[in-house]
Order: structure tokens, then sequence, then C-alpha cells
């Protein structure tokens, strides 16, 4: 073993950006140990008791950050210490551009990286097919990020992948974390053993952020894009990536994440369950449990429902875990501040998925539950610009996003629907999320606050209380310091759910009235 | 021109009426801190969203990233303007003054005993994985070696300061200073809250007030100047607005109250706020 040290002098790191680059340090595959700290002479002791003081080490200052590498060749600690410095240039990396190639086709990108074994394509749909299909002959794995691909073309590309023994993810696949390395939308989250196949994106992102908060960790998270599931396409992908983390040594517990599959489907996938030698724990959002309990896997109604089984199944102790139950005395003052006119939900939300949950929740109680996502066709929001009784709308769907940007980068639109919903007298809480990650707008919180701010004050001049629930979905290691954000979000006056199945819960109840 | 929203009374007085040089010790994302030329002091220029805290000025800014404020710029005041280069400019006018005032011990102790329970417990579940009372062992020998010095020390300077072995609590003390991982050791924020509990008028051992200036007389060489700042500050009873209120709260809060207020110390750096807290609750322990 070989130990290196780096001195950086008088450089001072937010306490927060120096854990997560000391976690993250020590995530680096190479890497034996790392240790990054001050250069205090109580630091300096602890070094000397673990066996890793040099004279480097003796001669740091109080202000100087002192950089630690263990590893099995001094070759392997120069890698190390290139890896770290990139850590901590990102954010000033980011901002600037690093150097790039650019390629202007996909066989030039393969001849130029021959390493590359995977494609991630996101050009108008048109196009997208025709690039998709070179990189699969290509021998490369995709992630189609396009959407208005035809379903014909969905069929053969994912067809031409399964004979190759090659990933498609998607088209219209915007999340997936694959050997670690999130792409689009994802969150930093531990390495671990956990894999997931998602059909939703923010829904697999929920998921893995859960099981990161458990302390779990996840070995891949395979996006298969929205329409797999359906009767045309027959589950390709999920199935594929059953197989897939069935096969890798890493994963210990699946986690399948997505809408209720068609019946043909359904039946594919719980037989495969049925075959798998590892467990499999399933979310299919307002799913059948007895159909995926007679097939051996594991029921989750709700998210972090299904990231707390994973974790315990992967190993997790239970009496260890902080579960995040339910603020109850909160759930009674806020009913208490309401007026009884208050009776209505309004959702409004940039994940799909996270949408889809909060509205399966109130439908638990309440019949006269309205949304641009409802399956059912009489539930189904006549114009998407008006609210009925509960009302949650997936602001990334397609009737907002044609022509705009996703709400999760551009929340302009959802900000003007808010303001129009606070005004609404029969309006008890609105209930939001917030996407952090990968991807993400990088002050999601700060952009809603002078609107959350005055809807409040409006609200109290009218003499009503407006109860506004914010969820953040992300983790510590994001870039966007969720810390701050849901500072932001309490300074505001709101209130901070700690998961999207607590934040569909706790708007259930505020507004729940007799009880 | 930029508008101080709050802030630390002396330093706005300091502002006000005398002239301030000094130069950009150090820059973050959302605070920068700027050490005054004639006294060595530290001093913070914060973003909105960050608490009121002793020798800190909050402005109406979401950070500084655009700011362009750099290491070694010079900063000066005049005419109630404090000027960084000629990057910003803030003014006083409009400015909310705040000097921190800790509550005092109550005489009933019924609520606070209840309270420190309860703050406990809330620790052990929603606390930031502090060294000093992590209860599993990690992969990291560093880590681990560094948890069982905190837990000892900690636990070592209770013990003598409740057996009036003050020479031996001093030197306990000092060898937490400069202590953990993260830009303010561990082993300093556990003091910091130790300290804000000494400095509570009417607990038993508000008398040993000056055994945190003599701990502080150390410190200087033993952690970096930023941390050292906290430190010399709460040993004289200054801490900032969150950890006021959470003594408040501690004193005679409902569980709601107290749980808000604790929530906002925990969000305190990474493991900061739960450092701190600990070093509270060691603190009022005492007073048992």
């Amino acid at each position: 073993m070989t130990v290196q040290v780096l001195v950086k002098p008088n450089t001072y790191i937010d306490s927060v950006s120096l854990m997560s680059l000391s976690t993250k340090a020590n995530q680096i595959e190479i890497v034996e140990q790392a240790i990054i700290a001050m250069g205090t002479e109580m630091n300096k002791e602890v070094i000397r008791n673990v066996g890793l003081m040099t004279p480097e080490v003796e001669s740091a200052k109080t202000s100087d950050l002192v950089i630690i590498v263990k590893a099995a060749s001094e070759e392997l600690c120069e890698g190390a210490f290139d890896s770290i410095n990139d850590l901590l240039t990102k954010k000033k990396d980011s901002s600037k551009g690093k150097s790039e190639v650019k390629y202007s086709t996909i066989t030039s990108a393969v001849n130029g990286t021959p390493e590359a074994n995977l494609a991630i394509i996101a050009v108008n749909g048109s196009y997208a097919p025709r690039e998709a299909r070179k990189a699969l002959e290509n021998n490369l794995h995709v992630m189609l990020f396009s959407d208005n691909v035809s379903i014909e073309d969905e069929i053969e590309l994912k067809t031409l992948a399964q004979e190759k023994g090659l990933l498609m993810m998607g088209p219209d696949c915007g999340t997936a974390i694959i050997g670690n390395v999130a792409l689009c939308f994802a969150n930093a989250v531990r390495k671990g053993n956990i894999g997931i196949v998602g059909a939703s994106g923010t829904g697999s992102q929920e998921v893995t952020v859960r099981i990161h908060e458990f302390g779990g960790g996840i070995t891949q998270l395979i996006g298969t894009g929205g329409r797999d599931l359906s009767e045309e396409v027959g589950g390709i992908m999920m199935l594929a990536g059953i197989k897939a983390l069935e096969e890798d040594d890493a994963t210990k517990v699946i986690v399948l994440v997505s809408k209720p599959p068609a019946p043909s489907v359904e039946e594919k996938v719980l037989a495969q369950i049925k075959q798998c030698k590892k467990p499999v724990v399933v979310w299919f959002v307002g799913g059948n449990e007895e159909k995926v309990t007679q097939a051996g896997g594991h029921f989750a109604k709700m998210s972090k429902e299904a990231a707390l089984k994973a974790v315990l199944l992967a190993g997790a102790d239970e009496s260890k875990l902080n579960k995040r139950a339910l603020n109850l005395p909160l759930i009674e003052e806020v009913r208490a501040k309401l007026n009884p006119q208050q009776k209505y939900i309004r959702g409004l939300f940039s994940g799909g998925t996270l949408c889809d949950e909060a509205m399966h929740i109130a439908m638990e109680k309440f019949d006269n539950v309205y949304s641009n996502i409802q399956r059912d066709p009489e539930y189904r929001l006549k114009d998407v610009r008006v609210s009925q009784d509960h009302t949650f709308i997936d602001f990334g769907d397609d009737q907002f996003t044609q022509g705009k940007p996703h709400p999760m980068i551009d929340p302009s639109t959802r900000i003007e629907r808010f303001i129009q919903e606070a005004k609404d007298p029969s309006v008890g809480v609105i209930v939001m999320d917030f996407v952090l990650g990968f991807g993400a707008h990088e002050d999601p919180v700060g952009a809603m606050l002078p609107a959350i701010i005055e809807a409040k004050q409006a609200a109290e001049d009218e003499g009503r209380h407006l109860e506004i629930i914010g969820y953040i979905l992300g983790t510590e290691l994001d870039s966007q310091n969720i810390e701050g954000q849901i500072n932001k979000l309490l300074a505001s006056g709101a209130t901070h759910a700690s998961s999207s199945q607590n934040a569909g819960l706790l708007a259930r109840e505020f507004v729940v009235k007799g009880e | 021109m930029r508008f101080a929203k709050s802030g630390d009374g002396d330093f706005i007085q300091r502002i006000i009426h005398h002239k301030f040089h000094g130069f950009v010790h150090s820059t973050f994302n959302r605070t920068i801190n700027i050490q005054c030329l004639d006294r060595g002091d530290l001093y913070t220029i914060a973003c909105k969203g960050i608490d009121n805290a002793p020798n800190t000025l909050i402005i109406d800014l979401e950070h500084f990233e655009e700011a362009d404020i750099r290491v070694n710029d010079i900063v000066s005041s005049g005419h109630s303007v404090l000027s960084i280069a000629n990057k910003m400019s803030i003014t006083m006018n409009g400015v909310k003054r705040w000097n921190c005032k800790l509550p005092k011990y109550p005489s009933e102790a019924d609520v606070l005993i209840m309270n420190v329970s309860t703050m406990k417990q809330y620790i052990k579940l929603h606390g930031n994985n502090s060294r000093i009372e992590r209860a599993f062992k990690s992969s990291n020998p560093f880590d681990d070696e560094m948890s069982r010095m905190l837990h000892e020390r900690t636990q070592l300077l209770v013990s003598e300061l409740q057996n009036k072995r003050i020479s031996t609590a001093i030197t306990h003390a000092t060898s937490l200073i400069g202590l953990g991982p993260g830009l303010t050791p561990a082993g300093d924020d556990f003091l910091v809250g130790f300290f804000t509990v000494l400095n509570i008028e009417n607990n038993r051992y508000f008398l040993y007030k000056s055994f945190c200036e003599e701990v502080v007389l150390q410190a200087k060489t033993l952690t970096n100047d930023i941390s050292y700042m906290a430190l010399a500050k709460a040993a004289v009873g200054q801490v900032r607005e969150s950890i006021s209120d959470l003594m408040e709260a501690l004193f005679r809060g409902s569980e709601e109250e107290l749980l808000l207020a604790l929530d906002r110390v925990l969000a305190v750096g990474s493991t900061s706020g739960t450092d701190i807290a600990l070093g509270i609750v060691a603190g009022l322990e005492m007073n048992k």
C-alpha cells in the first residue's frame, strides 16, 4: 500500500461540500482510504493514531486542507488525486465548460472513443430512431431521451437490442444510473446492492433517494421509457432489465417501478419475478397486491414502502432506520386552521409519478379527484387550465411541454398556476414537488419562493390559512444543496414533507373534515 | 447597491460610526468572511435565509456566485455603506439590528427536563451522522478513530467539570479543539453548544463562565480562524440566533416549538448543527 499526501494551503471549503467530497473520495474504486480534513493538531493526532502520518501532514497548518490517499500503488494514488481534484473543481468547470470533443455522427464518435459502450440520444424524435439504430449496430447500449418516436420504431429498436444483448432505454427515457453515473435526470446516490428497473422517471428517482436516505445504495437504475409496459411493446426492456440485474453479482435486490402494466405484460413480468432467484420489490402505482404476492414478489403500495422493503431485503437493520413517521400533531393543527370551505387539495407537480402517487393517496379517501393524468376518463380534467375539486396536475405532461422546457428546468408555467390556485377560497392545501439532481433546475425552491410568500400573505389578508406542502426530491450529494432548499422552503412558511409518500399523505389528511 | 436586512448590532455600529478596514478572508457560495485590519476579528456577510449571528450581516442576496468577490479584496466603510473592492456596496439603510441575548435558566425545571429528553431522541432520529455519538463502525479507520476520540474526550470533559476539577476539564476541552471533520471541526461545534449552556444565567455552572474563556485562550492556534471566531464568541455567550432560540424553546417551549427550533440548529452545516446540539444536551444534563 502507498500513502500520498496533498496539502492545499489556506483552503476553506464549507462543511457540507467538504463532507460530500470526503464521501465521494472514499467511493473512488481505486482508493483504499481517503482522508480530507483541516490540518489542525488534533486531526493530525488522529492521522498519527491510524498510522498515516507523513512529514507533509506534520507541517500542515490549521487553515490548510489536508488530503491523504491510501491506494495499492503510487500510480493509483496519483489517479485518485486527479479524481479528487476533479471533484474539487467540478462546480467551477461545469459553469465554464470543460474542453470537449464534438462528433457530428454516431460512427465518428464510436471511432473517436472506442472504449465507450453507451450512447445517449436526445435529438428530434423524427431522427432519433435512425441514430439509435446506428448506435445499437455499433454495439452501444442506448438511452433514448427523445420522445415523439413511433411505437413501431420503439418495438423494432428494442427487438434489435434484445437480439444483440444490449439495453435500449427509451424512447422518452429521462432517468438512469449506470455504473454509478447519473444520466439525464437523476440524483447523486450511494453505490450499493439494489438494482432498479423503472418505467417512471421521477418514481425511480424517488425510490433511489429514499434508498439512499435509509442508508442503502444503488447498483444500476435501468430506465425503460414510459410505453415499455404497453400491450404493443410487451415490456421488452423491463424483462431484459430484470434479467440483467439477476445476472449482476453486485445486485442483491431488484425493485420495479412503473404504472400498472397492460394485463398481458403484467403476466410476463410476474412470471419472470416467479423465476427470479433474487427478491423483487414491485411498486406499480395503483397496482394489485395479490398478484404480485402470488408471484413471490414483494408488493409496495407507495414509494417509501418500496425503498424500505428493498433496504431491509438487502440486509439493513430495521431498528436503526428512521422511517420518518407522519407528524400527527401537525395534521391536527392544520385541520384546525382551515375553514369548512377549504376542502380541496391542489397538487402541482413537475414529476409525473410523484403526481400519480399523491393522486392515488387522495383517491383512497375521496371520490372527486381530477387530473390531466387520470386513467379513468370520467375524472380526467376537461380543460387542464381549470381545476375541479381535488386536482392533481403533472406539468411534465405533453399538454404543458410542447414547445417549452420540462418544468424541472423551467418552472414558469407552474408558478403561474400556483398563483391562480392560491386565490381559490375552496383550496385548503397546495402540494408541490421540487426535484433536485443532475439536469434539474439549480434553485427550484428559490424560483417558487416569492410566489409562496405572496400567496400566503394574500390568503392571510383575506382571513384564511393557506397550507402549502413542499417535497424536495434530492440527496445531500446533489449539487443544489438540499439543506439550503429545505431552509428556503421553511422560511417561506411552507411545510416540508420528508418524502413523496408523506407529501401525499399530509395533503390528504390536512383536508379531511369531521374526523 | 445591496441592502443589509439585519445584522449584529455592534458590527452595524462599527460600519456606521467608525471606519471599517479589512480584506476578504474566505469566500463561500452563501457567505463571505472579512478580516478586520485593526483587531484581526472575522466578520461575515451572509445571504438571506441564513440566521443572525455574532459579527454577521445578512444582506438581500441569494448567493455570491456572480459577485466575483475574491480572497484579499479590500473592504472599507463610509457613509453607512460597506464596500467590497468595487464589486459590491451594502447600505445600512433600514437594517434591523440584532443582539444575542440568551434566556435565563428556568426556576422550574419540569419543562426543561421533558424537552431535553425529547431533544435527545430527536437528535438520534434526525441528527446528521455526528462523529461524537456514532453508534456504528465505518469502513474508514480514520473516521472510527475520530469518533472514538471525540466520544471519549467529550465524556471526560463533562465528568471533570461535574467533579469541579477545572484544570483537567480545561485540558480535555482543549483537546477537543480542532478535532473532527468539516470546516468547523466537530469538537469545536460541541464546545459552542456546551459554552452556550455555561453562559446561561442562573444555571448551576454559570460561575464557570471563566472556564470557557480559559479554553478559548488556548484555541487560537488549535483551529482555523472561522471556527475560532465562533468559539470565542460562544465563550462569552454570543451565539447564532437559531441557538438562542433553541435555548428559549428548551426552557419554556412546547414540544412543537422545541422541534422547530431544533430543526433549524440541526440544519447548520453538514454535521455542525448536530454537534452543537449534542454540546447543549451535555451542558444541560450536568445541571441534573
